[in-house]
């Protein structure tokens, strides 16, 4: 974010400064945390539900232990026997989780380990929850609750048999330290991992802003990472990478053609300054002076004549319009383009064939589509020399209709056959023949806003086709990312476009 | 006396326009916007009006449309920086008589301020005649005095167009708008070829010369001798 561009001139790409650690506002981390909130809750409800099914089994037991107890001690006859009976007892208890207790009917105590009868017991031979008082060996008392049974006995006391659950107890201490031992390290790894896993995206988006800005700042070189292909973030970022590549390509030949116009426009220009320039300190007659007026504005004119050019070809390149489309009678079309160029052709002792099949139309703009067959015919012409011939034709080809101009000039090489499809390519074999070297790129674009394809055919006189397709190709118009097809290397001749 | 009115927005463009209008005898009202320029064309009633295209406060289009809807038929041309072909057909759909993009000569200017000045009439005649020459629209035939002129179907049209306007200056690019229906200029001279048939075929030997080239600039169709 150092080198982030001011805020003003792209808040969009800038990741807002966190005051908390980001990774804590993160939403992966706020999952996790999540995540990690409601498996906390379900394991304390799964240890809950354990202890408390335990600890109602174990208390269910312990009291059906002392229901017989007491029903075995009840059933010894004697008092004093009974007496030795709940000493022996409360001896076989190594754990003291035993109670017992035999109370007269005015309360005292006549044995046992209880200190007094607990007031709130019920002699209804019910296991009940007390509190109790316990005489230590040592002579003191403790108090404890307890599970508890008492009976009147027929002689009017009270026999009382209790027991402790002290199983209870520890199996809530396991059960609290099995949550201590397993669940806070559980939790704390389930934070962890969301704070890493959102530590790890924040970098990766932080990296990518990084890469972005440097892009915004113009460094169109730079790309974003990736890691495998299989990933969400790589596969978008591959995603972005190519769409990258294709605007870099874009830019770089946008960049291209301004140095081509920088060059062709300066050219006139420059030439024109200085005829000015000399002409202002060196004539001495008007007449001088209007020659080299004269002069400068040809200059000045030739620039401008290029600019229009471009204008013209990025008019049509961008356009999109299909709406104005109607039905083109090629035949008649290319009968009108002979008409007009028959004297030219004629002048230079070319001979102009015209042979159009009747009753073909195509889909498209009439003007346009003069415009771009009446490039081919003045190149055709242009390059033929005195004596030769030019051709147009229309013919009938596989699911196509085709155009062709042919000429018996000196063709257009393999090599430059790319080449003449540039900007301001000129043949430097024709460099002193008119021309600004827009005318192909003119016919390129007009045939890609039809749909149409244009091949070029390398080879002794040149022959160029414009292919129409049968159906309504027209929508796709400029889409079509190559409508230029190169045919049929073979080594021959030069030139090339107006 | 001949009386224009310039809506440009720019002074110093509207300045050498007006001098040179009123070099070649033009009145020439200047305003800078398109509402003081719709006020003027309403107010004065020029004879012929040269919009620029983009203005400050109106467009010019919609000058030239509202002058339209008061029913003011003087005709106008458009200035534009915009060539675009979609543009000028959409400036003389909007009522514009001719379009001309910037930058032009001033020759342009000129030559087609007088054609929308002298359009001509619109005429019931069968034959246009224009001195010596006389021309047959029903039966298209050609005559220069007694000599038949055989021409060809696109040479009977340009002189046709060169008869409505005779002594006129006919640039280039007029003649491939209007004769031709070319929507751009091609790269090579096709005018002149043609022209130069035509001239070879009506200005015969040992007859005066009636079509006239104007250097670098166009073409006049002369019936004074």
């Amino acid at each position: 974010m150092s080198e982030a561009p001011d805020s003003s001139f792209a808040p969009g790409y800038k990741v807002p400064r966190m005051r908390s650690p980001q990774f804590i506002q993160s939403t992966t981390f706020r999952w996790a945390l999540t995540v990690a909130g409601i498996l906390a809750i379900f394991v304390t409800l799964l240890f809950g539900f354990i202890y408390w099914k335990t600890d109602k089994y174990l208390v269910a037991r312990s009291d059906s232990m002392i229901a017989g107890n007491l029903n075995i001690i009840a059933a010894v006859p004697e008092e004093d026997r009974r007496l030795h009976a709940i000493d022996q007892h409360l001896k076989e208890d190594p754990r003291s989780v035993q109670y017992a207790g035999l109370f007269d009917a005015n309360g005292a105590r006549l044995g046992g380990n209880l200190e007094r009868l607990p007031p709130d017991l019920k002699l209804d031979d019910s296991v009940q929850r007390v509190a109790v008082e316990k005489v230590l060996p040592d002579g003191n008392e403790e108090n404890r609750v307890i599970r508890a049974i008492a009976r009147l006995m027929p002689n009017g006391n009270v026999l009382v048999i209790g027991r402790e659950v002290d199983e209870a107890n520890k199996i809530s201490h396991v059960v609290g330290l099995a949550v201590t031992l397993g669940l806070l390290p559980g939790f704390c790894l389930c934070l962890l991992a969301g704070a890493w896993l959102s530590v790890r995206a924040q970098n990766r988006v932080e990296e990518i802003n990084q890469r972005v800005q440097r892009i915004i700042a113009g460094d169109l070189r730079e790309r974003l990472p990736y890691r495998s292909v299989d990933e969400p973030l790589s596969k978008l970022a591959i995603i972005v990478n190519g769409m990258l590549d294709k605007m870099e390509t874009m830019i770089h030949a946008l960049a291209g053609v301004g140095n081509d116009i920088a060059h062709d426009v300066r050219t006139p220009l420059t030439r024109a300054r200085l005829t000015l320039e000399r002409g202002r300190t060196n004539a001495t007659s008007l007449d001088q002076l209007q020659d080299v007026v004269d002069r400068s504005i040809a200059g000045i004119d030739q620039a401008l004549t290029i600019v229009t050019a471009l204008l013209r070809l990025a008019e049509i390149e961008n356009s999109r319009r299909s709406a104005g489309f109607g039905e083109v009678a090629l035949d008649d079309m290319l009968e009108e383009i002979g008409d007009i160029y028959e004297p030219i052709a004629e002048n230079k002792n070319i001979a102009l064939r015209i042979e159009a099949s009747r009753h073909m139309t195509v889909r498209g703009d009439r003007d346009l589509l003069v415009e771009a067959v009446a490039n081919l015919v003045d190149n055709a012409i242009k390059f033929t020399p005195e004596g030769g011939k030019v051709g147009i034709e229309l013919t009938r080809g596989e699911g196509a209709v085709v155009v062709r101009v042919t000429d018996t000039g000196c063709g257009i090489s393999a090599s430059e056959r790319d080449a003449v499809q540039r900007r301001f390519y000129r043949s430097d074999k024709i460099r002193n023949t008119p021309g600004v070297g827009l005318g192909l790129n003119l016919v390129t674009a007009i045939v890609k806003l039809h749909g149409f394809r244009l091949k070029i055919f390398s080879g002794p006189g040149c022959r160029v086709e414009i292919i129409c397709p049968d159906g309504p190709t027209w929508t796709q118009s400029g889409l079509a990312s190559t409508p230029i097809e190169n045919v049929m290397p073979s080594p021959a001749a030069v030139p090339s476009g107006t | 006396m001949t009386k224009l009115l310039l809506i440009e927005d720019d002074a110093e463009t509207a300045e050498e326009i007006t001098a040179e209008l009123a070099d070649c005898g033009f009145v020439v009202e200047w305003a800078s916007n398109g509402i003081d320029g719709l006020d003027k064309a309403r107010a004065l009633r020029p004879d012929a009006m040269i919009v620029d295209r983009l203005l400050p406060g109106m467009d010019g289009l919609t000058v030239i449309e509202a002058l339209r809807k008061d029913q003011v038929r003087t005709p106008v041309l458009v200035l534009s920086a915009l060539g675009a072909v979609d543009d000028r057909v959409r400036g003389l759909r909007m009522g514009g008589d001719d379009y001309l993009t910037k930058p032009f000569a001033f020759v342009e200017l000129i030559a087609r301020i007088e054609a929308l000045l002298r359009r001509p009439a619109e005429s019931r005649d069968r034959t246009l005649r224009a001195g010596p020459l006389e021309l047959d629209l029903i039966e298209r035939t050609v005559k220069r005095g007694d000599r038949v002129i055989d021409l060809l179907p696109r040479e009977f049209r340009l002189l046709e167009y060169m008869m409505q306007r005779c002594d006129q200056l006919l640039t280039r690019a007029m003649l491939l708008e209007e004769v031709w229906n070319y929507k751009f200029v091609p790269a090579t001279n096709l005018v002149d070829v043609h022209m130069g048939r035509l001239r070879h075929k009506v200005d015969g030997p040992g007859d005066i010369p009636m079509i006239h080239n104007v250097r670098g600039t166009g073409f006049i169709l002369r019936t004074g001798v």
